[in-house]
C-alpha cells in the first residue's frame, strides 16, 4: 500500500493545499508543518504556474504572488527537503503539466523521490494523456492521482481501474474556489467508483466549512480543501500559522463527527 | 544548362516527395494498431487482402465453416503479398501438422485455441525459434447464460477463471495473447474484463465498423476481424474498406496528434465533451444537409468564394514572381475568421447547444462569433483581456451591437492568452448547453482539426481559381501565423503538392529582444492550452509574456499542426518585425490600393523578400487574411511617434507614442 493510501487508514482524511512560495519559501515550510501538527493527513503543495486554468481567482492570485517573489521548481524541491527533516506527512504536488515537462520527466520524478514527494496531481493531464508521465512516476514511486468529475460518467470505470494513491473527486462543475453548496450527486459517483476499486476517494472543489467537511466525510474517504486555506494565507500573510492550525484542526475534527 | 535545370528539378522533387512521405509515416507510426483478417478460404480473397493490405491474415485449420485444407491455404498464400504475415489457426492440432506448415512456408505464426499447454509451445519453439505463437483465451462471460440464484457467484468465479488463465499465459513463452468470446463465435465479450494485460494482445470477437473505435481504445496490439469483414459468409472488399478507412482515420488522428504535437491536455471535466464533440463533428462533416447549409452560408452570407486577385503593380515593381492575393479581407466581418465561426456555430446549433463562448485578442474572432451567433440565434459571450478591451474599444462596441456580452478579463497579462484561460474556465462551469468556439487551430483536439477543416476552404479555392487562370500550382503560398488558422487554411490543400509554404510569425521588435511572439523561431516545445506544441516560455516552463504590434499574432503558442510541419520541414516559418510589417502595410496600400490588417501585412513583408528572388514564371499567392480599418489609427500614431523622435512634434503625440510602444512592455513587466 502506498504511503498516500495509508493516510486514509486513520479515519477520514483531511487533505490541505497551499501554494509553494506564498508568501515565501520559509513560510511555506512553516505552514506545511503547522497543518501537519493540526491534523492534516496529506498536504498538497502547489507548484505555481503562470496560467492555472483549473483554478478560481483565489488560487490564481496565489500562483501569481508566489511567482512574482521568484520561486521556482528547484526552490520547491529544496523546501520539501527541509519539510522532510521534520515531518513524515504524505506530500503531494499539484501543478500543471508544462512545468513538469519543461523540467524533464525523468529528472522531475527522480527529484520527487529523492526529496520525499509521494504523489502528484496534474489537472491538465487527463487519463488519455497519462502516458506522458506514468512510467517515470512508477519508477520513482510517485502516485499519479486521478481526477474524476461530475461529467466523467462512463469514463469513471476506466479512470478508477488505473487509479493509485487516492481518487480526487471534483465536487462540482467549474474551477477551484469556495462554494456555498455542492449539488452533484456525489454518493452515486462514489458508489460507482467503489464498485471498481478500493483506492480511497477524496472530494475537493468548494469545500470550506466544518459542516461541509462533516457531510462529505459521511460519504467519502476524505476531504480536500484548497482555496479556503489559501485565503487565510492571503489575508494574514506571514502571520497565518495559528489561523491555519485552528482552521485545519476544526476541519479535521468535523470529519470525525 | 537546360539539362542541369532538369536534374535540379528532379532532385528538388525527390526531396519534396521524401518530406511528404515522412509526414505521412509519422502520422501512422504513432498508434500503430495492427490488423488481422481471419478466415480466408477463396482464391479471390487474396486479391481483396492485397488491395487492403492488413498486417496479418489467418487460415483456419480447425473444424469451422471457414476451415481450409493445407493445399487450399498454400494456393491462397502464394497469391498474397509477401509482407503480409500468415497465421495458422488451430484447436489441439497434431504437432507434425504445424511443423509441416512451417517448413513449407505456408504459415508464419501459430494461433492456438485448444487445450495446448506450455510443453506444446516449447516444442514449437524448439522446432523453429523464429515462429511467433498466439494463445487464444476465451473471455466468455456467464452473465446471460445463468439466470438462477447462483448467477452472481458464477459470474465472479468465471471472472476469476479468466484472470487466472490470462495470468498463466502472460507468464509463458507465447508471444501474444488473443482475447475472444469463444472459438471464433463472432460475438462481442464483456470488454471490461480487459485489465492490465501484460502481453501484447489481439482483440477478436464481433469487431466491426461500428465498434472498432471503442476497440482501439482498449489498446490492443492488433484487431482481429472475421465475420465483421464478411458479407453473406465471405470476405467483403467493401466491408474491409470501411473498417480500414475508419482505422486509418483514427491512426491519422490519434487523439489529434500531428507527429508528437497536439493531444488533449485538458481538465477531466471537459474530456467527455471533447469526445462527444469529435463524434458529432465526424458525423456532421459527412452529412449532406449540414454541408449544404454551411456552403450556402459561406456563399450567400460571408461572400465566398473570396477573390483571387492578380496584383499586377506589385508584380511589376518587385520584378520577380507573379503575385496573387487571396482576398479573405473581403469576407463578411472583414477576415477569414468567419469561415471557421460559421462552421462551428452551425455545428453547435445542430447538436442542440444554445450558447457559444469565445476568446478574442484584437476582436476579429469575437466580432465574427458574435455575428454568427446573431445570425443563428444563439446566446453569445466573448472573453477579452483588459488590455485589448482598451486597445480595441470599437470592436467591443461592435460585439455588443451584435448582441454579445463582452467579459473583460483581468487575470494574468490581461491579453489573448488570458482570454483563452478565462473562456476555458467558463466552459468548465457550463458545458452542457455551451460550445466554446476556438478561434484558431489550437487548443485540445478536436479543435485544431475542426478549425483547419473549416479554414481549408481558402486553399481549396486558391487551387481552383489559380488553375482556372494559370493552369498550374503556385510556386509558394505565404500567410501570417499567430495560432495559425489562416495559414493552415491556405496551406492545407497544398500539403501534398510541390508548393513552398511559408508562415510569417510576429517578430515584434526583433527576435533577439524579449518583445516578440515568434513561437517557432524562438519558442520551445511545451504543453499548454490543451496541446503540445511550440511556446514562448520563461524559466521553469512558465508561459512567457509576448509582444507584437499586431494583437492577432500576440499569442505565445502556435497550432500543433504547424509545429509538425515545421519539424518535418514541409513548411518554413520566418519572423517579421513590426517595422517590416508596417512598411509592407504602407507598400500594399500605395501599390494596390488595399489597406490590409497588420497581421496580414506580415505576410506581405515576406512576399516583398521572396518575390524578388523568384523567376517570372513563378507564382506566389499571399493570403490577405483581414482588412486594415482596425489598425489605421494605431499605425498612424506609431508613425507620428516615430517621426517625433527626431523632429520633436507636439507633446500630446509623444504620449500617444509611449502608450503604443508600451503595449508590449506592459506584458513583460
Amino acid at each position: 500500500m502506498s504511503k498516500i493510501t495509508e493516510a486514509f487508514n486513520n479515519g477520514k482524511a483531511f487533505i490541505g493545499f497551499l501554494t509553494a512560495g506564498d508568501p515565501s519559501k520559509e513560510k511555506t515550510i512553516e505552514y506545511i508543518l503547522a497543518m501537519d501538527n493540526a491534523g492534516a493527513d496529506i498536504i498538497e503543495i502547489g507548484i505555481p504556474f503562470s496560467d492555472p486554468v483549473a483554478e478560481g481567482p483565489v488560487i490564481q492570485d496565489a500562483n501569481l504572488r508566489a511567482l512574482s517573489k521568484g520561486i521556482n521548481t528547484d526552490d520547491i524541491f529544496d523546501l520539501v527537503e527541509d519539510v522532510r527533516k521534520e515531518s513524515s506527512v504524505p506530500l503531494v504536488f499539484l501543478t500543471y503539466i508544462n512545468p513538469v515537462f519543461y523540467y524533464g520527466y525523468e529528472k522531475f520524478f527522480k527529484k520527487c523521490k529523492d526529496v520525499g514527494i509521494n504523489g502528484i496531481i496534474i489537472p491538465d493531464l487527463p487519463y488519455e494523456e497519462k502516458g506522458e508521465i506514468s512510467e517515470f512516476a512508477k519508477n520513482y514511486d510517485v502516485d499519479v492521482i486521478s481526477l474524476i468529475a461530475p461529467t466523467s460518467k462512463d469514463r469513471i470505470r476506466m479512470i478508477a481501474k488505473d487509479a493509485t494513491g487516492f481518487i480526487y473527486l471534483v465536487s462540482s462543475m467549474g474551477v477551484t474556489g469556495v462554494r456555498n453548496e455542492i449539488k452533484t450527486d456525489l454518493k452515486e459517483i462514489i458508489g460507482e467508483i467503489k464498485s471498481i476499486t478500493d483506492v480511497p476517494v477524496a472530494v475537493g472543489f468548494g469545500i470550506n466549512t466544518p459542516e461541509q467537511s462533516m457531510k462529505i466525510s459521511k460519504i467519502a474517504d476524505g476531504v480536500i480543501v484548497g482555496s479556503a486555506i489559501v485565503k487565510i494565507i492571503e489575508k494574514y500573510g506571514g502571520n497565518s500559522k495559528e489561523y491555519l492550525e485552528e482552521y485545519v484542526s476544526k476541519m479535521k475534527d468535523a470529519t470525525k463527527i | 544548362m537546360m539539362k542541369e535545370n532538369n536534374i535540379r528539378n528532379i532532385i528538388k522533387n525527390t526531396i519534396r516527395n521524401n518530406i511528404r512521405h515522412t509526414i505521412k509515416d509519422d502520422n501512422i507510426k504513432d498508434d500503430n494498431i495492427k490488423i488481422k483478417i481471419c478466415g480466408l478460404r477463396r482464391l479471390e480473397d487474396a486479391e481483396i487482402i492485397n488491395k487492403h493490405h492488413p498486417d496479418y491474415v489467418g487460415f483456419v485449420f480447425a473444424e469451422s465453416k471457414r476451415k481450409v485444407s493445407f493445399d487450399e491455404a498454400k494456393a491462397i498464400k502464394n497469391l498474397l503479398n509477401t509482407d503480409i504475415s500468415v497465421v495458422g489457426v488451430f484447436v489441439d492440432p497434431k504437432i507434425e501438422d504445424i511443423f509441416y506448415l512451417i517448413k513449407n512456408g505456408i504459415i508464419d505464426i501459430i494461433q492456438l485455441h485448444g487445450n495446448e499447454n506450455e510443453e506444446f509451445v516449447a516444442k514449437i519453439k524448439e522446432f523453429d525459434n523464429n515462429v511467433k505463437i498466439i494463445k487464444s483465451i476465451e473471455m466468455r462471460d456467464s452473465r446471460n447464460k445463468n439466470g438462477g440464484n447462483n448467477s452472481v457467484n458464477k459470474e465472479e468465479n468465471n471472472k476469476i477463471d479468466i484472470k487466472n488463465t490470462i495470468k498463466r499465459w502472460e507468464n509463458s513463452d507465447v508471444d501474444y495473447l488473443l482475447l475472444d468470446s469463444g472459438k471464433g463465435s463472432g460475438e462481442v465479450f464483456d470488454w471490461s474484463l480487459i485489465e492490465n494485460i501484460k502481453k501484447p494482445f489481439f482483440l477478436a470477437g464481433g469487431i466491426n465498423s461500428e465498434n472498432i473505435k471503442k476497440a482501439t481504445g482498449l489498446k490492443p496490439y492488433a484487431i482481429d476481424l472475421s465475420s465483421g469483414a464478411e458479407e453473406n459468409g465471405f470476405k467483403s472488399s467493401k466491408k474491409i474498406a470501411i473498417i480500414m478507412d475508419k482505422l486509418n482515420e483514427m491512426k491519422n488522428m490519434n487523439n489529434g496528434r500531428y507527429g508528437k504535437y497536439g493531444g488533449q491536455y485538458i481538465p477531466e471535466i471537459l474530456m467527455s465533451e471533447l469526445i462527444t464533440l469529435e463524434e458529432q463533428y465526424n458525423f456532421y462533416k459527412n452529412d449532406f444537409n449540414f454541408n449544404e447549409e454551411l456552403q450556402r452560408l459561406l456563399n450567400e452570407y460571408a461572400g465566398r468564394p473570396s477573390l483571387l486577385y492578380f496584383a499586377e503593380n506589385m508584380t511589376k515593381d518587385l520584378g520577380g514572381a507573379k503575385i496573387y492575393l487571396k482576398r479573405e479581407d473581403l469576407n463578411h466581418t472583414g477576415s477569414h475568421k468567419i469561415n471557421n465561426v460559421l462552421g462551428q456555430v452551425l455545428l453547435a446549433k445542430k447538436v442542440g447547444k444554445t450558447r457559444v463562448i469565445a476568446e478574442t485578442g484584437a476582436g476579429q474572432h469575437g466580432v465574427a462569433t458574435a455575428t454568427a451567433a446573431a445570425l443563428l440565434d444563439m446566446e453569445c459571450e466573448i472573453f477579452m483581456g483588459e488590455e485589448d478591451v482598451k486597445r480595441q474599444a470599437l470592436n467591443v462596441y461592435r460585439m455588443e451591437l451584435l448582441g454579445a456580452k463582452v467579459n473583460t478579463v483581468y487575470s494574468g497579462t490581461r491579453t489573448l492568452k488570458d482570454a483563452v484561460n478565462e473562456a476555458m474556465r467558463e466552459w468548465t462551469k457550463r458545458v452542457s448547453d455551451t460550445h466554446f468556439v476556438f478561434g484558431s487551430v489550437m487548443g485540445p483536439h478536436p479543435f485544431p482539426m475542426i478549425v483547419r477543416d473549416f479554414q481549408s476552404v481558402i486553399s481549396r479555392e486558391i487551387k481552383e481559381q489559380l488553375f482556372e487562370i494559370e493552369s498550374k500550382l503556385p510556386t509558394a503560398v505565404i500567410a501570417c501565423v499567430g495560432g495559425g488558422s489562416n495559414a493552415i487554411g491556405s496551406f492545407y490543400n497544398f500539403l501534398n503538392d510541390d508548393v513552398r509554404l511559408i508562415g510569417c510569425e510576429a517578430g515584434g521588435k526583433g527576435v533577439d529582444t524579449e518583445y516578440h511572439a515568434a513561437s517557432i523561431t524562438k519558442g520551445e516545445i511545451g504543453i499548454f492550452h490543451g496541446m503540445k506544441s511550440y511556446f514562448c516560455q520563461g524559466n521553469y516552463g512558465q508561459i512567457a509574456p509576448v509582444y507584437s504590434i499586431s494583437a492577432g499574432l500576440d499569442y505565445p503558442g502556435i497550432g500543433p499542426e504547424h509545429a509538425h510541419l515545421h519539424d518535418t520541414k514541409r513548411a518554413e516559418y520566418t519572423p517579421i518585425t513590426d517595422e517590416e510589417a508596417i512598411h509592407a502595410f504602407e507598400y500594399l496600400a500605395e501599390k494596390e490600393g488595399i489597406i490590409c490588417a497588420i497581421e496580414s501585412a506580415h505576410a506581405i513583408a515576406q512576399l516583398i523578400k521572396t518575390a524578388k528572388e523568384m523567376e517570372k514564371e513563378d507564382i506566389i499567392v499571399v493570403c490577405l487574411s483581414g482588412r486594415g480599418d482596425k489598425d489605421v489609427e494605431s499605425i498612424k500614431n506609431y508613425k507620428i511617434a516615430k517621426t517625433s523622435k527626431t523632429s520633436k512634434i507636439a507633446k500630446t503625440v509623444k504620449i500617444a507614442k509611449s502608450e503604443e510602444l508600451n503595449e508590449g512592455s506592459d506584458l513583460i513587466e
